[in-house]
Formats: structure tokens, C-alpha cells, sequence
């Protein structure tokens, strides 16, 4: 019977293992394609060189933050849409379940269409955004406590609200939707080391707090009044987990504007790989989110020579058919 | 140990759904709450264990409030098994068991040695060791409620309350999960409170029943006291004879035949 213990052991880590190698593998090809394609020795030759050259510039400028940038948020959302999918006990939980993108999507717009001299802090209004309507649909659902049911309705209501009124200010300013665009379609481009840095700060902090969610998101897996009778204070921990979920997901949209799927589809995935235990699934997930995050944006800005696809666009394009996949293939996606 | 409601109301917005009920559990003891489909019996179960909150009267614990009690403190001496419980089907049995320890933990510890002896222990007596290192999904029926009065078990509870423990079970698995109460309720001293639909079994097991109708007490007593024919019309609106069988220390109930 421990042997059985040892095969959990042994497949977790070496999934684990194979996660961290794609991640580096993925690291080393990112740096080297984009528009100018450079091999591995041109660029260890050029890191290594005291003079400054384009190559040095551009690895070190360009594409290396861009890669922290994709791992950071990749994992950040990942672990969002784990913690929220705990909550819920619902498989389409995600980030955009509790408002945060319809938040953030509702105050950008409004501050690059309405009050453009305010657009350089874009990025902060767009995290109190988040985080106002992810409060606005706690409060409506609260009622003696929080019931996923309830919460998940009063988000379809009020996202559904700020999406038309999303709709209305772009129809009314159609001719100059272009920075709106940009930040609803997720992108990584052009961001830099200052982006590096508040993304590390708002994901080592959200990411450390949701591992000490750990235990609390596995016992809310038993149902309420299981978790109830185990002494767990249910409603306590629901508020808490989705106010970690929501810092980690308003975190990544003001840096990088709206990135759907990565939050809904990687824990599925990384459930279907290790189990339902969030002791293993969340690490899992946090790493396969920054595998999958990098590789979408390295095939965006890559797959059309001269173009940039936004990671949000190629997240969409790639993450649906390969959920619906998944779903037909192993017919065990769960939502708890 | 025990717990006493006294005139207790209890409802969801406008509709009360059980009133003016008394009741007291007790260590040791196995009380069974009998009664027709909606009648009220899980509502009560569920405010003695204050999954649900009641609108009048008091429930005590011991000579304390119940709302007073501190949430794990509760936990560690009240297991309750809910009629409807679900887990990620592929959790492993023996985890699942261990999350019965988490009343005696702190939010980030982990199983103390301790903690595993009990483990070991609800295995062992409910029979599940042997399916130790399967998943849930893995289980059959009545492996699987074993497995979940395990994990209630290693709480370690004083009074263990059991809702329809038995509903969607086979007669076999039916009677193996009545065994396995009785043996709890012999050798540990476990107090049981459970809800059955089953009087013959609720009349085969318990030490005392409580009868509900409407939301309210209808009689409580001994199973001889209280399984009667004239509570089987009154109650249920059901026609039977209470019969003895030579060698059988617990009579039958044999119910009017279907023609």
C-alpha cells in the first residue's frame, strides 16, 4: 500500500520536473526569436561582452523582462482561477467571474475615452476598478453569508451591466478606441523592467498568500456543510480566497490589461494532470499558467513576421479548442 | 455530553418549518428522528448542529449556548455526516478520512502523529484500512459512506449525527452501515442522532425515537413506546400490525398487505 503513495509521489514531481524544464526551454527560445532571430551563442556572446550592442539591447531590454512579465502574470492568473474554482465549486469560475475584468475593462475605458490627460495611471485605475466591482458583487450577494450561487449570479448581473456600459462609451468615441483596444485584448507589449517590478511585488505577495490558502481551498472542496462541521467559518474563507483570487487577477490587468482563459483553463488542466489536492494542484497550476502564458506570447509576437498578436487574442484562439478538447477526450473536468 | 433544545422555530424566510420542538441527545445514547418527507427531521438535526440557525428557543450544549461555542471547539466533540456530501472524486480515501482532523489543527499544520493514530484508528473500525490509499471514485456505495463515517469519526466526536445514513444504499450496505453504528455506539460510547426512513431499522437500533409530523414533535420514547400502530395511522396514514417473532427480541412491523 505505500507503493501506491510512491506512484502519487513520483508522477507528481515528475510532472512538476517536465513543467520546469518546458518553462526553461521556453525562457531560452523566447529570448532567442522576434523580429530579429538570434542564436544562443550570439547572445550569451553579447550578455558576456562589456560593450553595449543591439543584441545586448534587445534581450536585456526587450524580450527578458517580457518573459519575467509573462511567467509573473501567467502564474498570478493561474492561481486566481484555482482559488476562485475552490470557492465556487463551479468549473467556470474565473477571474472574470467576480468582476475583475469587467472592473477594470469599465474603469480604463472610462479614464482613456473620457479623461485621456489621465491615461499614464491607466494601470492603477484599473485595479481599483477590479477590485470596486469584485466588492460591489461580494456586497449584492452577501445574505448571512456567501453562497456561490448567489455570488456567481450577481456577477453575470453586474458584469453584464458595466459591459454595456463598455459598449456605449466606445460607441459613442469609435474613433479613438485604439488605446481601449490595446487594453482589452491583453498585451505584453512594449512593457518593460518598471512593469517587471510591480508585477513581482503584487504576484510574490498574492502568489505567497495563495499557497496559505492551501488547506482552506481543499476542505472548501467538501461542500458547505461538510467544511461546516469540520469547524471551517465557510463564508470567512470564501471572502478571503476570492479577495486573494481578485488581487492576483486586478494585479495582472493593470499591467497587462485583460488576459482571458489562461485563470479558467490552466487549473483544469493542471487537475486533470494531478488531482483535485490543491497542495499539488496549485503548484502545478502556478507553473503550467507561466509555461502557457510565455508560449502564447512568444507564438504572438513570432507566428506574423512584423506583427504583434496580443497574448489576450492568442490565449482565446488557442485556449478554446484545446478546453473543448480536453473536455472530449478525459470527460472528467471538474468543477470541485 | 449532551445537547437540549428547548422550543425551538425554525424556518427559511416566511415559512417555518419546524416549531415548539424539545429534543435532547446524549452520549452514549442512539436517538433516531423519524417522520414523513418534509415533516422536519433534518432541519432539526441541523440546527442541534447548527449548520442552520434557528428563529426561536435555544439550543444548549451541555449548560452553554451552542452559538457560543467556538466553531472547531464544536467540531471536536459533534461530527455530522450531511445527507448530501460530495469530494473531488479522485481524493484519496485516507486524506479524506484525515480532513476529520482539521477541528484539532491549525490552519497550517499538518497531520501530527497524533493525527495519524486517529486516522489509523477510523480506518480500522469502520472497516475501510484496506481501501486506504484508493480514490473516492474508485469506492462503491457503501464503501464510500464508510469512508465518509470515517473521516466524521476522526474527529473523534462525542455525539455523531447521521443524516438518511442509508438512502441510496443497498439492503445490504444498508444493514452494514447499521452495524457499524451499533458497534461505534457499543464500544466507543459514541452518542448517534440520525434521521431514518427505515422504522424497522430505526426500531431495530435505537434507544430512544422521536416522531415528527408538521414540524412538530409527534411522540418520543422507546422504540416499543412510540412504533405503534395507532402513530403508523396518525403519523404516516399507513395500516399495519406490530408483530412478535418467537426468538426475535425487537418486533416487526408488517404492514397491510398490497392487493
Amino acid at each position: 500500500m505505500k507503493t501506491k503513495q510512491k506512484i502519487s509521489l513520483l508522477r507528481v514531481s515528475s510532472v512538476m520536473l517536465v513543467l520546469l524544464i518546458l518553462l526553461g526551454l521556453c525562457s531560452v527560445l523566447s529570448l532567442a526569436v522576434g523580429s530579429a532571430g538570434y542564436s544562443i551563442q550570439e547572445i550569451l556572446k553579447a550578455l558576456f561582452s562589456q560593450e553595449d550592442s543591439p543584441v545586448k539591447t534587445i534581450v536585456l531590454n526587450l524580450r527578458l523582462p517580457r518573459i519575467i512579465l509573462a511567467i509573473l502574470i501567467g502564474s498570478s492568473l493561474s492561481a486566481a482561477g484555482a482559488l476562485l474554482q475552490s470557492v465556487m465549486r463551479n468549473p467556470l469560475a474565473d477571474p472574470g467571474t467576480i468582476g475583475v475584468s469587467a472592473g477594470a475593462g469599465t474603469a480604463a475605458t472610462t479614464i482613456l475615452l473620457i479623461f485621456p490627460q489621465l491615461s499614464a495611471s491607466v494601470p492603477l485605475f484599473a485595479f481599483g476598478g477590479a477590485a470596486l466591482a469584485c466588492v460591489l458583487i461580494y456586497t449584492m450577494a452577501w445574505k448571512g453569508g456567501v453562497d456561490p450561487t448567489r455570488i456567481i449570479l450577481s456577477g453575470v448581473a453586474i458584469n453584464s451591466v458595466l459591459g454595456a456600459y463598455n459598449s456605449l462609451l466606445q460607441l459613442m468615441n469609435s474613433d479613438s478606441l485604439e488605446g481601449v483596444l490595446a487594453f482589452m485584448n491583453g498585451s505584453l507589449s512594449g512593457r518593460g523592467w518598471h512593469q517587471v517590478q510591480i508585477a513581482a511585488c503584487y504576484a510574490s505577495a498574492g502568489l505567497v498568500m495563495a499557497f496559505l490558502c492551501i488547506k482552506s481551498a481543499n476542505a472548501l472542496q467538501l461542500g458547505e456543510e461538510m467544511a461546516k462541521s469540520l469547524g471551517v467559518k465557510v463564508s470567512l474563507n470564501r471572502v478571503l480566497l476570492s479577495a486573494v483570487a481578485a488581487f492576483l487577477a486586478a494585479a495582472t490587468v493593470s499591467v497587462a490589461g485583460m488576459i482571458g482563459f489562461v485563470g479558467l483553463v490552466v487549473p483544469h488542466i493542471a487537475r486533470l494532470l494531478v488531482g483535485s489536492d490543491y497542495k499539488v494542484m496549485m503548484p502545478v497550476s502556478v507553473v503550467l499558467g507561466a509555461v502557457v502564458l510565455l508560449a502564447a506570447d512568444t507564438v504572438g509576437r513570432t507566428v506574423v513576421p512584423g506583427m504583434e498578436i496580443p497574448v489576450g487574442i492568442v490565449m482565446a484562439v488557442c485556449g478554446g479548442p484545446f478546453f473543448l478538447y480536453l473536455l472530449r477526450k478525459k470527460g472528467k473536468v471538474s468543477g470541485n | 455530553m449532551e445537547i437540549r433544545a428547548e422550543q425551538l422555530q425554525i424556518g427559511y424566510g416566511d415559512y417555518i418549518a419546524v416549531q415548539d420542538m424539545d429534543i435532547q441527545v446524549k452520549k452514549g445514547e442512539i436517538t433516531t428522528i423519524v417522520g414523513p418527507n418534509g415533516s422536519g427531521k433534518s432541519t432539526v438535526l441541523k440546527a442541534l448542529t447548527r449548520l442552520l440557525k434557528y428563529q426561536k428557543g435555544a439550543v444548549w450544549f451541555n449548560q452553554q449556548d451552542l452559538n457560543r461555542l467556538e466553531s472547531k471547539q464544536l467540531a471536536q466533540h459533534v461530527g455530522v455526516l450531511p445527507q448530501k456530501h460530495s469530494a473531488p472524486p479522485d481524493f484519496k480515501v485516507r486524506d479524506l478520512v484525515g480532513y476529520g482532523r482539521m477541528p484539532y489543527q491549525k490552519w497550517y499544520s499538518k497531520n501530527s502523529g497524533e493525527d495519524e493514530k486517529v486516522i489509523d484508528w477510523a480506518l480500522e473500525v469502520t472497516g475501510t484500512a484496506s481501501l486506504q490509499d484508493k480514490l473516492i471514485q474508485e469506492c462503491s456505495g457503501g464503501e464510500s459512506q464508510r469512508v465518509w463515517i470515517a473521516t466524521v469519526l476522526s474527529q473523534q466526536p462525542e455525539i455523531l449525527f447521521l443524516d438518511e445514513p442509508t438512502t441510496y444504499l443497498d439492503i445490504s450496505h444498508q444493514l452494514e452501515t447499521m452495524h457499524l453504528v451499533r458497534k461505534l455506539n457499543r464500544e466507543s460510547g459514541i452518542g448517534v442522532v440520525m434521521v431514518l426512513h427505515d422504522l424497522g431499522q430505526a426500531l431495530e437500533i435505537s434507544d430512544r425515537i422521536v416522531v415528527m409530523k408538521n414540524g412538530r414533535k409527534y411522540c418520543e420514547g422507546t422504540p416499543q413506546e412510540v412504533i405503534t400502530q395507532k402513530m403508523m395511522k396518525d403519523v404516516y396514514d399507513v395500516d399495519c400490525q406490530i408483530v412478535r417473532i418467537p426468538g426475535r427480541e425487537k418486533p416487526l412491523i408488517a404492514y397491510r398487505e398490497i392487493i
